[in-house]
């Protein structure tokens, strides 16, 4: 099977010279929920308008559903919905009016029973009369998803769905992803917050100035936040490990005097007995310890640093 | 073609006229009457007759194609600066339509609410002077290109505006002055030689005069060139705005 989602070295350079995006290289499955992490001005918007088709891209190819978003653009757009970052909606309008608009523009024929199960959904059916302007702020936000969801897109690019939302309309919001997902929707949503990509997401993508510089499992990562790092102060430094102690999740600070022992938690054994007992066989003294657990914030910001730097 | 496109466009922008159809027609009906008051009236008590025509009678071509003109032009630039300012133009350009749709559904809807408002104001006219059109095809075929022509300016300048001053700019200092000194009030025959071919160099005289013409028979200059000038304005509104899309200028970031 095909991926839905295919970005080929995508980059984008702004009219100003600015690279937006240096080369991006994406696979998305059918069906999965992508989170994109990455700090303000990362690229995040960037890459999502480029794959829309709000701005143009510089160089590379992206393909949706085995379709060019270029030369198959009728095809490719009727495919993807997009709840955009701002909230852009026509005040003096109601709220029935602009999401059959926006059906309508999709090129689907009229369908008010879907559109009536749609906003249902999204509990703003007793608004439907209402103008948008007397809407709150995340009823807003749920005007924009209705429109994107309007024609019935396969893939749903959320941009910062939550924020400036309160915590139990992020908890609806949450439910709502899920609930798309059931209906074998893809999505691909944008966040500052990494427990809200923990919550929903099935992959999580980080980029950092214009570059994707991981995606990985969600699982896979939490198994890589489930370790824990010792670390061992000697009181003399030495120059090289013993014999007994060379293992790969063992690593000796430059300097010779810290030792930093990796295991996971969740292991039947940590071997840190074993390890004691090698240290005290090898004649070392230890003179503290002490244990650390990674969290994705600490990774991610491990990586945001790394590549700055 | 995405019709389903062009006609969910064309019928929410008509919405927007129709949500507010009493102040479309009651200001164009009002500076109608105003003018022919003020000219018809006043002036029209001098000059009394223009190649034959009662004064009041002779101004009316003038007053549609003036008012059709603005309107057209504000009509379309605001229909498409609109969606700019406040950001849904980013639905537009994340929707599987191309410049041809979204411009059929934007300026045929400009087009057709300043084609209702020349009739309107036509009506109004059969109130103040005796009139008969002597050229209806003709008259409607004129008023609907005019109305689409205009439209399509309008159209343009609605995408190059980065903000509402520049709206108004070239319908205030360009083409309010193109339409007043086009012959919209007095026959270009009436000014001296010099002006006349100054004149000749004004577009607006030539779709005043064969507008005048489908209704009196009589015209400034030959119907053909009025038709040629009407046909190339259009071609040239059509091209820019192919342009536009092909490039994305200031749309498509
Ligand atoms: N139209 C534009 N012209 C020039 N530069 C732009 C334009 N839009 C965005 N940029 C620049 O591109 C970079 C990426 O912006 P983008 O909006 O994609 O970031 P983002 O990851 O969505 O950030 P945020 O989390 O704040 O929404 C920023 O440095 C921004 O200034
Ligand atoms: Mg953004």
């Amino acid at each position: 099977m095909t991926a839905i989602l295919e970005i080929n070295d995508l980059k984008k350079v702004y009219e100003g010279g600015f690279e937006a995006l240096k080369g991006v290289t994406l696979s998305i499955e059918r069906g999965e929920i992508l989170a994109l992490l990455g700090p303000n001005g990362a690229g995040k918007t960037t890459l999502i308008s480029t794959i829309c088709g709000i701005s143009t891209s510089s160089s590379g190819s992206v393909f949706v559903d085995g379709h060019c978003i270029e030369k198959d653009f009728r095809v490719t757009r009727s495919k993807i919905g997009l709840v955009p970052q701002e909230i852009n909606l026509e005040p003096f309008e109601t709220v029935m009016n602009t999401v059959r608009f926006s059906r309508g523009l999709f090129g689907k024929p009229r369908n008010d029973a879907y559109l009536e199960k749609l906003l249902r959904q999204l509990s703003l059916w007793e608004k439907r009369g209402n103008r948008i302007m007397e809407l709150s702020g995340g009823m807003k936000r749920r005007v924009l998803i209705a429109k994107a969801l309007s024609h019935e897109p396969s893939v749903l690019f959320l941009d910062e769905p939550t924020a400036g939302v309160d915590v139990e309309l992020r908890k609806d919001m949450w439910n709502i992803v899920a609930e798309l997902k059931a209906t074998g929707v893809t999505i691909i949503l944008t966040t500052h917050y990494i427990e809200e990509a923990e919550a929903i997401a099935d992959r999580i993508g980080v980029i950092s100035k214009g570059e994707l510089l991981l995606v990985e499992e969600k699982s896979a990562l939490m198994k890589r936040l489930g370790q824990k790092q010792l670390q061992i102060e000697l009181q003399e430094p030495v120059t090289a490990l013993p014999e007994a102690l060379q293992t790969e999740n063992i690593a000796l600070s430059g300097d010779g005097s810290t030792l930093t022992y990796t295991y996971d938690t969740q292991a039947k054994r940590t071997g840190i007995t074993k390890l004691l007992a090698d240290l005290a066989a090898a004649g070392l003294q230890l003179r503290d310890l002490q244990t650390e657990q990674s969290s994705l914030e600490d990774i991610f910001v491990g990586l945001v640093q790394e590549k700055s730097t | 073609m995405n019709w389903t496109a062009i006609k969910s466009i064309y019928f929410f922008e008509m919405a927007r006229f129709f949500r507010t159809l009493a102040q479309s027609f009651i200001s164009p009906v009002i500076s109608t009457s105003l003018y022919f008051v003020v000219f018809g009236a006043a002036i029209g008590s001098r000059i009394q007759e223009v190649d034959g025509v009662s004064y009041g009678a002779f101004i009316v071509p003038g007053l549609i194609m003036l008012t059709i003109m603005t309107q057209g032009i504000s009509n379309a630039s605001f229909g498409i600066y609109f969606p700019k300012f406040i950001g849904t133009i980013y639905e537009l350009l994340s929707a599987p339509v191309n410049f041809l749709e979204i411009v059929i559904g934007y300026v045929g809807a400009a087009a057709t609410k300043s084609l209702f408002i020349g009739l309107v104001i036509l009506a109004t006219s059969f109130f103040f002077v005796d009139l008969t059109i002597a050229h209806p095809v003709a008259m409607m075929a004129f008023m609907v290109l005019t109305c689409t022509s205009f439209a399509l300016f309008g159209f343009i300048i609605g995408i190059w505006a980065k903000s509402f001053e520049q709206l108004q700019l070239v319908p205030l200092l360009v083409v309010t002055p193109l339409i007043f000194l086009g012959g919209s009030f007095y026959s270009i025959s009436m000014l001296p030689p010099f002006w006349q071919t100054v004149t000749l160099f004004n577009p607006v005289v030539y779709l005043v005069s064969g507008f005048r013409w489908a209704f009196f028979g009589l015209a400034d200059v030959p119907i053909i060139t009025s038709l040629a000038a009407i046909g190339g304005f259009t071609a040239l509104c059509l091209f820019a705005i192919w342009w536009i899309f092909r490039t994305g200028w200031r749309i498509r970031s």
